[in-house]
Formats: structure tokens, sequence, C-alpha cells
């Protein structure tokens, strides 16, 4: 498996000989000394009044402090744990290239998104992914229809979330042979077709309409490079186009939390937050758009509030639980709203609005399943799966870099670079691959497919 | 060597001795398998084949035996063609050197060499279980064999159906009776193919019903990634869907189809959508599919295509309700509405009952407040007041109140919209006062409990009110700050303190409140206090002003910018590795018209 590994000189870590090697320090004395009290001890306030929520959080944090405390695993100075990569890639590889058994008939219609999942997670653990791509041209032929879009899989309708995932797994393997099994003039019909009056997209012909439609329809039309125009047989009011409203739809999206639902009225939800953000990144620079149609402050207050500690994970709403899928979610939302709040220039890379190291702390501590099944979990009692892998490796790398915007001609204004505060508490052998933070692959992949269909202004 | 059966050396004997071969009936033998008996046949129709492998072939055979096998052997393959071309004389000694050496006339070819594995004459295949059928016992074979004559038979039979409905029209035209027949043939057809060969043959290709319809197979091809291994009902069903769907067929036959895929796979989007075009194009009773509906929902808590299912049945059905004086019908003005509300509102408390968070039955009991109009149904109002009274953490049921009360079109401006966190000059002072005073109550059942501040916060800035106006009320929860006995008791307190003082311009004491948050009470959060908070804190309440109805969010000011623990970042360059905020001057440009005003609070 480390032969396969690009990008990273160290070898993987033999997993078997590190655990002899921790597993007296483990029981040692000092070792709490190395985890900051803030990931050790419950919260300084708990109120006393006990109801479900504040069981099941109570339940959760002493799930967590001893993975914390690091009584379980090896780990570094900072009582960091090691990131399993080679497991973690033979995990995801399974589901990849494993035929599933019929018990998993439930995830027929997401097959797409095992494709993503697996292959971003690969990528981000710095595997060779392009192995995967006649497989991948293969599979995707199957679940595109030749009305536009991709389904779930053979005969399935076309969905915005499938096609999304389907069209993301092309450009991570990338490459003129998968960009051209995208047909666009059909994709670009199909997208005119599922375009709201409110200016968001439904997710299929007769789908619901949600924040999740106007990001993957942007994702989409932006990597497509897709007319903005409607097809003329989806002609609708002058001037109306398939960006039309779509800010304004996010916007009546925000709550009065501060935090975005998946539709007007609805309660504020991580997911939702990262897919308007990540929309209205597209629709132009956020420092323009998002204080344009969002409330900052009550914004970063809710964001903000979604993490917790002593876990230092995040939660997807208000007086929910952490969730190791949220890394991504919300961490994501982070590098969005940090450079909304630098107009023009760089964001800070010595300052965060969140804590790094509590997120990472809570990845690399609880989420990581280090038996031999491998994979990354929701939290220590949840089994790993291909969605928490992706999510959570995602908001590693999100922790672990720091990302800049600057608008410059015809050049991808998004810049990442590697995270160098002062207090690194993961060992630099488990900086995992960088990713674009709007698209959610890595940068050189967007700018890649980006190009490719920039020189096809037509079909 | 092959090894010799029990009944070839007799046989063998026989033969040698020139007796009788009618002797060798092979029922006096009682061969325990059919592999035996073959066994044994073979010896007896092919006398010398034994010797002459023995001995190296027709060489080895004496004068006599030679002759034998030579006349035998020709005669067997004369015997193919029918006819034995020669002259009288040569006929009369052939027929007379066979009869004379007793061998048998017919009898299974003779082999060069055993073909088979295991030394066997005859490969009979294996069964369903991988079973040799050579090791079956004679009676076995026979009730095999009586089966297998069965499905022919019953094969013919099934032609014939097809013919007859051929030759009437289809299949609406036939008796029942014959259907019916048909149907029981095919479940014994289907159970026979089972039994012998461990064919299944799915549900739909039995059924006559489905006979007009090419089912379409999934062929990804071995490489396909993340593939499944289906179960073949499951297969099948798909095969089935794909191919009516290209035909758009909306028949209630398919949503039978559609109803046994959901039972096996309730995720498929596909397949609900697929239902809905069907119930709406045969307008299915509402009240049949939501029962249908409810038993799904109750089995599949987690599944969300069932919500949307709902919604759209919901969307199709509405307008069937008489609408009052020519106005929407709602519950305020139908009994009708109310009545359907109502037990929409019971099934909605089941499901809540199981998961009080599940976010898509909020998501649905919003649009049904909005498609029905229950802003006033008193139902309504008082079972979110029940689940927080359950669970005062529950914030599904705070955001599902924030919505009834701030956006019943008695109380919002609905003509643009206002976002959620902005003020809006329709809320009525009374309703402000009424849910703030709530908040606060809540709070006091457990201070350190989120959802009720947030509820707070949304208020104020819905109802135009300041934040200052809760520094009283929050300073309950924070005693002695910054003092050596400081005490707590809430750090979202402490938080609107910040937010109250920067307000009223108390720039030391919000400094104060934030660093303690950093520093002590919500240490995860420091970043937020330290870097960015100062930033962020004050426009949140700028929209108190009701003169400031601008929908862009003001940007954050430069003169808020200088208090917060990282006061001294103000005046750094952006070479220093400290941005500018975007009240920075350099962001000025972005500044938008009508917040020019609202720093001046923060002084």
């Amino acid at each position: 498996m480390a032969a396969g590994r690009g990008g990273f000189g160290i070898g993987g870590p033999d997993s078997e000989l590190i655990d002899e090697e921790f597993v007296h320090d483990t029981s040692s004395p000092h070792v709490a000394a190395m985890v900051p009290d803030l990931f050790t001890h419950p919260a300084p306030i708990v109120d006393p009044l006990r109801t479900t929520t504040s069981q099941a959080q109570k339940e959760t944090v002493n799930e967590c402090l001893p993975f914390l405390a690091d009584c379980h695993q090896p780990h570094n100075d900072h009582g960091v744990s090691q990131l399993s990569r080679p497991r973690h890639a033979a995990f995801v590889r399974k589901w990849l290239d494993q035929r599933m058994s019929r018990h998993f008939v439930a995830v027929d219609a997401s097959r797409p998104w095992f494709l993503y999942w697996c292959i971003e997670s690969l990528d981000l653990l710095g595997e060779d992914v392009s192995q995967y791509g006649d497989r991948l041209v293969q599979t995707a032929s199957w679940m595109q229809n030749p009305t536009g879009g991709f389904g779930g899989g053979f005969g399935q309708t076309s969905h915005l979330a499938t096609s999304y995932a389907v069209i993301l797994a092309l450009a991570i393997v990338g490459g003129g042979a998968l960009y051209d099994v995208i047909d666009r003039r059909a994709m670009w019909k199909w997208l005119s077709s599922l375009k709201q009056p409110n200016g968001s997209f439904a997710m299929a012909t007769g789908g619901e309409v949600d924040v999740r439609g106007a990001y993957c329809a942007a994702v989409i039309i932006s990597l497509l490079n897709l007319p903005l125009e409607l097809a003329p047989e989806h002609c609708n009011p002058p001037g109306f186009n398939l960006y039309t409203g779509l800010a304004n739809y996010v916007q009546r999206c925000q709550t009065y939390e501060g935090g975005i639902s998946g539709k007007p009225d609805a309660e504020a939800h991580g997911a939702y937050a990262f897919c308007a953000l990540g929309c209205l990144s597209i629709l132009d620079s956020p420092d323009r758009i998002i204080p344009k149609y969002l409330d900052i402050p009550r914004l970063v207050s809710w964001t903000s509030s979604r993490q917790y500690a002593p876990e230092g994970g995040f939660s997807g709403r208000t007086n929910k639980l952490v969730d190791g899928c949220y890394s991504h979610w919300i961490g994501g939302c982070w590098p969005l709203v940090e450079a909304c709040l630098s107009p023009g220039g760089e964001t800070d890379s010595t300052t965060s609005l969140y804590s790094r190291e509590g997120l990472t702390r809570y990845i690399l501590n609880c989420c990581q399943d280090t038996t031999k099944r491998g994979g990354l979990r929701d939290k220590p009692s949840r089994l790993s799966d291909a969605y928490h892998t992706c999510y959570v490796l995602a908001g590693l790398s999100s922790a672990q870099h720091a990302f800049s915007y600057s608008e410059r001609e015809g050049l991808e204004p998004w810049g990442v670079s590697s995270h160098t505060a002062a207090e690194q508490v993961f060992g630099e052998v488990d900086r995992v691959g960088t990713l674009h933070p709007v698209y959610v692959i890595p940068q050189s992949k967007v700018v890649a497919i980006k190009q490719y269909f920039a020189s096809k202004s037509g079909f | 060597m092959p090894s010799k059966s029990k009944g070839a050396p007799k046989a063998k004997e026989q033969a040698n001795t020139g007796s009788n071969p009618s002797s060798a009936n092979p029922s006096n033998i009682n061969p325990k398998t059919i592999n035996e008996r073959s066994a044994y046949r073979y010896e007896v129709g092919n006398p010398l084949a034994s010797k002459k492998s023995e001995v190296g072939g027709v060489q080895g055979l004496s004068p006599t035996e030679r002759a034998t096998w030579t006349n035998l052997t020709y005669v067997r393959k004369a015997q193919d063609q029918k006819r034995l071309p020669l002259p009288n004389k040569a006929n009369k000694d052939l027929w007379k050197s066979i009869n004379e050496s007793g061998v048998p006339l017919r009898g299974l070819d003779e082999l060069e060499g055993l073909k088979f594995p295991g030394n066997k004459i005859y490969d009979w295949g294996r069964d369903r279980a991988g079973r040799d059928i050579g090791e079956y016992t004679p009676e076995q074979f026979k009730k095999r064999r009586g089966k297998r004559l069965r499905v022919t038979q019953l094969e013919v039979l099934g032609r014939q159906f097809q013919a007859l409905r051929r030759k009437v029209g289809g299949l609406a035209t036939l008796e029942d009776e014959e259907i019916d027949k048909e149907r029981i043939r095919r479940e014994e057809l289907a159970k026979l193919r089972m039994e012998l060969y461990g064919e299944k043959t799915g549900t739909y290709a039995q059924d006559p019903e489905w006979d007009d319809i090419e089912p379409v197979a999934q062929v990804e091809g071995e490489g396909a990634l993340a593939s499944i291994a289906y179960s073949d009902d499951y297969a099948e069903a798909m095969s089935y869907l794909r191919a009516v769907m290209a035909k758009k067929e909306h028949s209630p036959r398919c949503l039978r189809l559609t109803e046994n895929i959901i039972l096996m796979n309730p995720a498929h989007y596909t397949v609900w959508l697929y239902r809905f075009s069907i119930i709406s194009s045969l307008n299915i009773s509402i009240k049949n599919e939501i029962e249908w509906l409810n038993k799904v929902s109750l089995a599949h808590l987690k599944n969300y295509q069932i919500w949307h299912h709902r919604q759209l049945l919901l969307d199709h059905f509405y307008p069937l309700f008489d609408p009052v004086d020519g106005q929407p019908a709602t519950a305020d003005n139908s009994e009708e509405v109310k009545e359907f509300a109502l037990s929409e509102m019971g099934f909605l408390k089941k499901m809540l009952d199981e998961d009080a968070k599940n976010y898509h039955v909020w998501s649905y009991r919003q649009y049904l407040v909005r498609k029905l109009g229950l802003w006033n149904l008193s139902e309504e109002i008082g079972y979110v007041e029940t689940l927080i009274l359950e669970d005062v953490r529950n914030n599904s049921a705070w955001s599902h109140r924030f919505f009834i009360v701030f956006s019943n079109p008695a109380h919002a401006s609905s003509n643009p919209e206002i976002p959620a966190t902005k003020f809006d000059p329709k809320v009525p002072a009374d309703v402000t006062e009424r849910e703030v005073g709530y908040a606060k109550r809540k709070i006091e059942e457990a201070p350190q409990n989120q959802s009720p501040w947030n509820y707070l916060k949304g208020v104020l800035a819905r109802g135009g009110k300041k934040v200052e106006e809760m520094e009283e009320f929050c300073l309950q929860f924070v005693n002695k700050l910054g003092e050596a006995e400081e005490e707590v008791t809430s750090s979202h307190a402490l938080d609107m303190l910040a937010e109250a003082w920067a307000e009223k311009g108390e720039k030391e004491k919000a400094d104060l409140a934030l660093r303690r948050l950093a520093e002590k009470w919500d240490r995860i959060r420091e970043g937020k206090e330290k870097g960015g908070h100062a930033a962020l804190i004050a426009p949140a309440h700028s929209y108190s002003s009701a003169t400031s109805r601008s929908f862009h969010p003001p940007r954050p000011q430069k003169n808020l910018h200088s208090f917060g623990a990282r006061r001294e970042g103000r005046n750094r360059s952006k070479t220093d590795g400290y941005p500018p905020r975007a009240g920075d001057e350099s962001a000025s440009k972005a500044r938008k018209p009508g917040a020019e005003h609202e720093g001046a609070q923060g002084e």
C-alpha cells in the first residue's frame, strides 16, 4: 500500500510495531499533560437540568474523553494519534473494488456518491487514483441518461446530487477521456429544465428544491463551462438565466440563528451551510457576494458555535452532537467565511476563527477506526463508512491548510498552502492532500477540467 | 483400470460362457445408483470391452473373440445406417456367428477409454445442489425424470395459453379462470425449475400480467466500480421498472411494482418520483396513498424520499379543497382543511416521538403550515410548546416556533421578504415582548442551553430591539466578572453582554467579557473571540434602527475593530501576517451605503 502513495516521502507507519512501542506510554501519568485540559475535561459550565439532549451530549463527551486523553491509541508528543493511512486506503478501496453484498441495496441510488467519496478519500490519502480511469468511464457511462444528467445507476432518473458526484469523480481522475463521458449539451438542457422560478433548482424532474440543488447546479455549470442562457424550450422571462435568483434563494435560507437551512423556513444545518456558501462563492468573489446576501456576524456566530469542547469536533445544528462529517460541512465553511472577511486579499494564516487544534484532535483521536477495519467515522461508537471517511479527511485537510483568495485575470483565484501555525499538533507525515475549498476536489483538478471546457464555448 | 461395478464380472462371465444375455436383466442385480446401472449395462452390452483394454487392444484377443468383436462392431455401425449391405451368404454367416457368441446386439456404445472423471460410463450432470445425478438411486432418478416430463408438459400448455391470448387479442379479454390456471401452472413450473436446475424464475416472469414487458437488465460489465450483488428479486423488479418507465406506462400494475421496489429499497428516489407520476395520472385517492405512506414512514424513520412524496401529494391534491369565498382554503376557514391538518399532525407526532429532531419531518411540517395556513392553529402552537417543555434543548422545536410566530402573515412583511436576521417593522411589539419573555423564562431553566439564547437574539433582531436591553437579564448569570470570585453560569450570557456593552460603547467591559470567554468560559472559540469577534459582533443589532432597512448586511466597522483582545492587531500592516478586516480602509470601497452610521454605536 505504501508503494502506491504519491507525494509522501515518508513510508507508511507499521501500525503493529507502533502499537507495541506506545502501549507502555499510554498508562504513564505524563500522557494527560500533553493534552490541554480543554480537551480532557467536561465543559466548565454544565446545567443540572437533565433532558434527552443533555443526556445524549453527556454520553458523547464521556465516549470521546478517553480517546482525547489518548488511553487507547499510539500518539505523538501532543497526545494526537497518527493517521492510519494504509488501513483507511484499504477500507476505501474495498468499497470501490469489491461487489457489495445484496444487503447494501439501500445505496443502489447512491453509487455515484461512493465513486466520489472513495476516489476523493484515496486522493487525500496520497494514493494513485489514475488506475480507476477506465472503470470509472465504464461505470459513469451507464449512469448517464440521454436526456441529460446522471442518475444513481442504469435506468435511474437523473439527479443533481448524483450528477455532481459523478462529475467530481471524473474530474479527480481527470483527462479528456473522462471529461468526454459527460454529454454537456444534454446536461445543459436538463439543468435548464430544473431551474425554478424561485431561483433554485429541483434536484430532479419533480424532485425537491433546496440549497443542495443551488450548490450542485452551480458546481456543474461552472466546471463544465455551460452557457448560462436557458435552453430555448425552457424560455423564461427575458434575462432569466441559470444563475438568476440563485443568490436570493440562498439568502432566504439564512435563519434567525445565522446558519443556513435546506429550504426557507427550516432549521439551520451544517451541510446546507456549506452548500450555501459554496454556491455563493461560485457566483462571485466571496468578499463581495457573501456579505451582500448573508448576515455575516450571525453566520460566524452560528458557525463558530458548532464547535464543541472538550470534543473538539463540529455538530451540524444547535444542541446536536458532534459528528465527524461536519469536519467538512462546517470546517469547509471557514475558508469561505474567512475569505469573505478579507476583501480581495490573503486570509490570515496565523489566526483562525475556529480551533484547528480541536478539530484535528477530534478527527485523529475520535474519528479513526484503528482496527483492521480502517476508515473514518462519525464518533467512536459508530462504524466507519465511505461517506464519513471522505468528509472527515476533507475536514482534516481544511484544518491543515490555509486558503487565500485573490482575483487574477484568467487564473484560479483560490490558493492553498500548508497552515503553519506555531502549534501544530499533528505529525507532518499526517498532512493529507489539499482541496479546492468550493469544489472539494484538488485545486489542480479544478483548473484542469475548467481549462478543458473553456476551449469549448459551444458544444 | 476402472474399478468394476458389482454387476460387471457376472456379465462378463455370462458373455464368455455364451449363456443367454436376456438373463442379465439389470433389475436382477439391483444397482444402488444410476452410475452402477450404467456401468452394468455397459458391461453387458460390450462383453469384450474390458478384456480388450486389459490385453492392449483387438490384437490381444483370441481369434474367436476377435471375430465376435468385429462382427458386433460391424452390425452396430450398420444398424445406424438401417441396412446391412451384405450378400445373402455373408449376411447369414454373420448372424450365425453373432447368435453363437451370445452377445447382445444392443448396448451402450463402446468407449475408447473412459471419457468422464470418476471412471463413469456416462456423465449425467449435476443437480442444483451440485450432486452427481449418476449417484441418484434409480428411484430418485425416476422421480426426477417425472419432473422433467412435467416441465415439458407445462411448457406446452403455456405455449397454448400464449396462442389463445394472441388469438383473443390480449389478456383483458381472456377468462379469469384461464389466467388463473396459467398463473398456477407457472408457479409449478418455477418450482420445478428451481428443484431441477436451481434456476430462479422471477415473480414477474411468472406472472402472465407482465408477459408483454421485455425486462431491461442492468449490464454494466465486470469492471463496474462500487457495484452491488443484487438479490434476484430486486434485480428482476428493477429490470421491469426500467422497461415500464421507458414506456412511460402509468397503470395499477406499475403502482404495485413501485411498492414492491420501495419495500426492498425505500431510498430509491427514481421509484418514488415514478410512483407520484402514476398516482397523479391515475388520480388515486390521497387517503389511500397517505395511509400506505404512513406505514412505510414508520418502518423507515430516516428515509427522506417519503417526505418529498408527501409534499408532492399535498401539492397535487390541495386544489381539491374547496376555496372559501374565493380565498384559498386554510385551517382557519375550512373544516375540511383543519381535519386534514389534524390527521397529518397526528402522524407527524408519531414520527417525532421516535426522533424529536428529525430534520425532514420538521421541514415537511413547515411546508404544511404554510400550505394549509396553520399559523393560528392552537394545536400547532401547543405542540411546539409541549416539545420544548419535554426537552428545552430541542432546537428543532425552537426553530419551528420562530417560524410559526415570525413568518405568520399576520406578523410578517411578505413583499419583499425580509431576511430572518433582520428587523421586520410589521412584527407587533406585543408579540416581540411575549417571545422575549418566553425565551427568558426558558433560559432560566437551563442557562447554558444555547437554543433559547439564539431564539432571544433572533427575536430581538426581528422585533427591532437593542441587545443592550438584555444587560440586566444577562447579568444574573455573570457575577464579579474579572475578579477572583468570578462566577459565570452561562457563557451565552457573557457573549450577549459583550454585544450589549459594545452596543452601549462600553468598550472596556466588552473587551473584558470577550477576554474572559477566551480565557476561561468558552475557550474553544478563542480564535473568534480574540481575532474575529470584534469585527463581527456589532452589526447584528444595527437593524434595531428602524431607519436602516437595507437588506445588505452592513460591513463591520473600523472603529469596532479597536476593541477586543487583539486590538494591537489593528495597526498592523498586511505584510506582518495580520490581514485587514472587512472594516479596514482597504475594504471601504466595498462598503454598502447605509452602513456608515451603524459603526458609531460601537464607539
